[in-house]
């Protein structure tokens, strides 16, 4: 309940879910809140927020298993990049979201990595890149292979999703969800592994069979 | 016999140095001529005159405000006008306060630790040299005290208001209807309760004695207890987690009440300066408008205007409050308030894409008064779990960016040239309206409508002068057409004057000149014939 740093809030009841902060990171415009909302209509036709869509919580269940998703969205504007790391704190995953029509989303998309990578150890958090707006397909700027490469060389999951037709956004955050349970299994909870990096290759290598496209 | 007068010249100094108020001590030129005690005493009553004074007048202007703004006729320029005199009021309190403090220490013969000394004058406002020592041990008394078993603590207001008046200020009023409420709390709990009350109070007394620390241990130590209370209560407890919450809040509030004074901005930190650097930041930036930031709230809606003023009002009331979590509390309500004036402006929800630049406009517009020492203290002081999950945790973390944007805030960042920038920051001009209006882009829509009324009366004033301008050419013409025609008229009757001539020869003489005349044969005669 009050434990500081950067772990989930798992009450020792077993019946109380655990919580975590997932943080939504991209360029203005590329669709995290567009992402969030339709997680969040899609699944449990819940009550949509009415007033803002910037922090949801919602909660949902993967291999049987309850957990609570914080979803903290951010400021994607250029001139607000330079304090958004105050966002980061105590945060469990982080969803890294781009525009495949517009390259230059993929880019900062990775910028945005690039301060996760200095402010979280790899074991720390759970980083999905997520190219948004497949039904752009004509305009395509960011081939699949982009990023594909890109999350794997830098162990992220990746998948591309639509938020306006509803293709693989709830996957993507299950996806999440699953390892976000799957870390905290293996490391009773708190982030303290031994070996983190060869069970994020083997979980993002899990996850890539479900995620890529057929 | 020198040395005599001299030694009486120093008499008469000494019975003049007696305290003012007669009580038979000396007084110190420093206490304005009183002793320690009766010092105090006037110190006490004129703080919190200040006190009550400030409170009325905040009460007042928001009540003003929102009646004011219940029918969006208030105007603008009064509010900020209000804001700025009761900003202003604070801070002449807070500098009065430190100059009596520094004055009281100047004379003051004591040695030790200026700092020491003065923290303990400002936080207890109860130092004499006679008397401080009792003061502390009462105090440690009041910690020490089984208070559990006092299960009325009105007896504790009792005995303090007996140990003397100087104790009796507002702020332990408070102090003591929080106590209470705890107490009331935990007795829900049972025997647990009766373990917590005996924690905080054993950490209540602990931090006393950390006062001199530095503030981050005394944070450390906080955040130690709440992880460790909060342990007690789930495994020995067995307090259920939805009670858990309740309880941690409650445990916050108590502590956080009592400790609030020795915590809040203390003066071993620069919180005060980086305070002092904000608030001029924002000043300088008073040129900012909504464009510029991109904010998307047009504040010519009448409720989106009533929401931005609800939200400012929100975020400078944060100071008010005591516990982290009402301060929390606070940016919350500012939040929704912003949120609902996106949603007004835009017709949808709002993203944090909106929300975020709307929050610095807020900021900027607002200046809320000790804006770091805030968000110092509540992430040092706040439960950590609160701040960094949870809805308060995100409105808190934008509030964190939007101060973090306003220090680093450049030319780029308003899509200004750095010339720009520059000239506006040094306040050589100022950016050009985006109409040339006369009056202020802040201000409410009364004044607005007001000066457009004025605007339109001018404009009818100016209309009806150049009829009545017309009207006199129109008579003007008319007078100069009537004489024209006259004019022309004579000028015609002189051109051609009337001439009658008279008659030069009677009718017969027609054909005088006729010269055959005799030539014609005679008129015929009638010649009657006999019939």
């Amino acid at each position: 309940m009050a434990q500081a740093g950067g772990n989930p809030r798992s009450d020792g009841d077993s019946q109380q879910p655990s919580i975590f902060k997932v943080v939504l990171l991209g360029s203005s415009s590329v669709g995290k809140s567009s992402l969030a909302l339709r997680f969040l209509k899609n699944d449990f036709r819940e009550i949509l927020p009415t007033l803002g869509c910037a922090f949801f919580t919602h909660m949902m269940e993967v291999d049987g298993k309850a957990l609570k998703l914080e979803l903290w969205d951010t400021a994607g504007q250029e001139k607000y990049h330079s304090v958004c790391h105050l966002y980061f704190r105590g945060a469990n995953a982080a969803l890294l979201v781009y525009d495949i029509a517009k390259k230059d989303t993929f880019h900062r998309a990775q910028n945005w990595w690039k301060e996760l990578e200095n402010e979280f150890q790899p074991e720390e958090i759970v980083v999905i890149l997520v190219g948004n707006k497949m039904d752009l397909e004509d305009s395509r700027e960011v081939t699949f292979e982009e990023g594909k490469t890109f999350s794997e060389s830098n162990k992220l999951l990746f998948m591309e999703t639509s938020a306006k037709l509803n293709y693989q956004v709830t996957e993507a955050f299950t996806a999440i969800a699953r390892e976000l349970l799957q870390r905290e299994e293996q490391h009773g909870g708190p982030a303290q592994q031994k070996n983190p990096s060869i069970d994020l290759e083997n979980s993002a290598s899990q996850k890539k069979g479900k995620c890529c496209l057929d | 016999m020198s040395l005599k007068s001299e030694r009486r010249g120093i008499h008469v100094d000494q019975s003049e140095l007696l305290c003012k108020k007669g009580c038979g001590y000396y007084g110190n030129s420093a206490w304005q001529g009183f002793c320690s005690k009766c010092w105090r005493e006037e110190y006490q009553k004129a703080r919190q005159r200040q006190i009550q004074e400030d409170w009325e007048l905040a009460e007042r202007l928001q009540r003003e405000e929102e009646e004011a703004f219940a029918s969006s006729q208030s105007s603008q320029g009064a509010q900020s006008l209000t804001f700025s005199k009761f900003e202003g009021k604070k801070t002449n309190e807070k500098s009065r306060k430190v100059t009596t403090v520094k004055k009281f220490f100047s004379a003051s013969s004591r040695g030790g630790p200026k700092k020491v000394a003065q923290e303990k004058t400002l936080k207890q406002g109860q130092l004499g040299r006679e008397r401080n020592t009792d003061n502390l041990l009462r105090d440690l008394k009041e910690i020490f005290a089984p208070a559990w078993e006092l299960a009325s603590p009105s007896e504790e207001i009792q005995e303090a208001k007996a140990a003397s008046p100087s104790i009796n200020r507002q702020a332990s009023l408070e102090t003591d209807r929080v106590s209470k409420e705890f107490i009331e709390f935990l007795k829900t709990f049972h025997k647990t309760g009766q373990e917590i009350y005996k924690q905080t109070k054993m950490f209540l007394e602990a931090m006393h004695q950390k006062r001199e620390f530095s503030i981050e241990e005394q944070s450390e130590c906080t955040q130690d207890f709440y992880q460790h209370v909060a342990e007690r209560l789930q495994t020995r407890g067995k307090v259920p987690p939805e009670k858990m919450e309740k309880a941690m809040d409650q445990i916050e509030k108590y502590i956080m009440t009592r400790l609030y004074k020795h915590v809040f901005c203390p003066e071993t930190t620069d919180d005060e300066k980086k305070d002092l650097a904000v608030q001029k930041r924002i000043r300088a930036l008073h040129w900012v408008t909504p464009q510029m930031l991109c904010v998307p709230v047009n504040e010519e809606i009448p409720e989106v205007s009533d929401m931005v003023v609800k939200a400012i009002t929100d975020i400078i009331e944060m100071d008010s409050k005591r516990v982290p979590r009402d301060k929390l509390a606070c940016i919350t309500k500012c939040s929704k308030h912003i949120f609902n004036a996106i949603k007004i402006t835009k017709n949808e929800p709002a993203s944090a894409d909106d929300f975020l630049p709307t929050l610095i406009y807020i900021v900027l517009k607002g200046n809320p008064p000790r804006l770091q020492s805030n968000i110092q203290y509540i992430t040092r002081f706040c439960n950590p779990s609160r701040l960094m999950t949870g809805e308060d945790g995100y409105y808190f973390t934008n509030l964190c960016c939007a101060v973090a944007f306003i220090e680093k805030l450049d030319a780029q960042s308003l899509n200004l040239s750095q010339e720009d920038f520059d000239r506006y920051m040094s306040g050589q001009s100022s950016p050009k309206k985006p109409e040339s209006e006369p009056w202020a882009p802040d201000a409410c829509l009364g004044v607005q409508q007001m000066y457009k009324n004025l605007d339109l009366l001018s404009q009818l004033n100016e209309r009806q002068e150049r009829l009545m301008s017309q009207a006199k050419k129109l008579e003007k013409d008319l007078i100069d057409w009537t004489d024209g025609i006259a004019k022309e008229v004579q000028d015609i009757v002189e051109k051609y004057p009337l001439e009658i001539k008279p008659p030069s020869q009677p009718l017969a003489a027609i054909d005088s000149e006729n010269v055959e005349n005799d030539k014609l044969p005679p008129p015929l005669q009638p010649q009657v014939y006999a019939g």
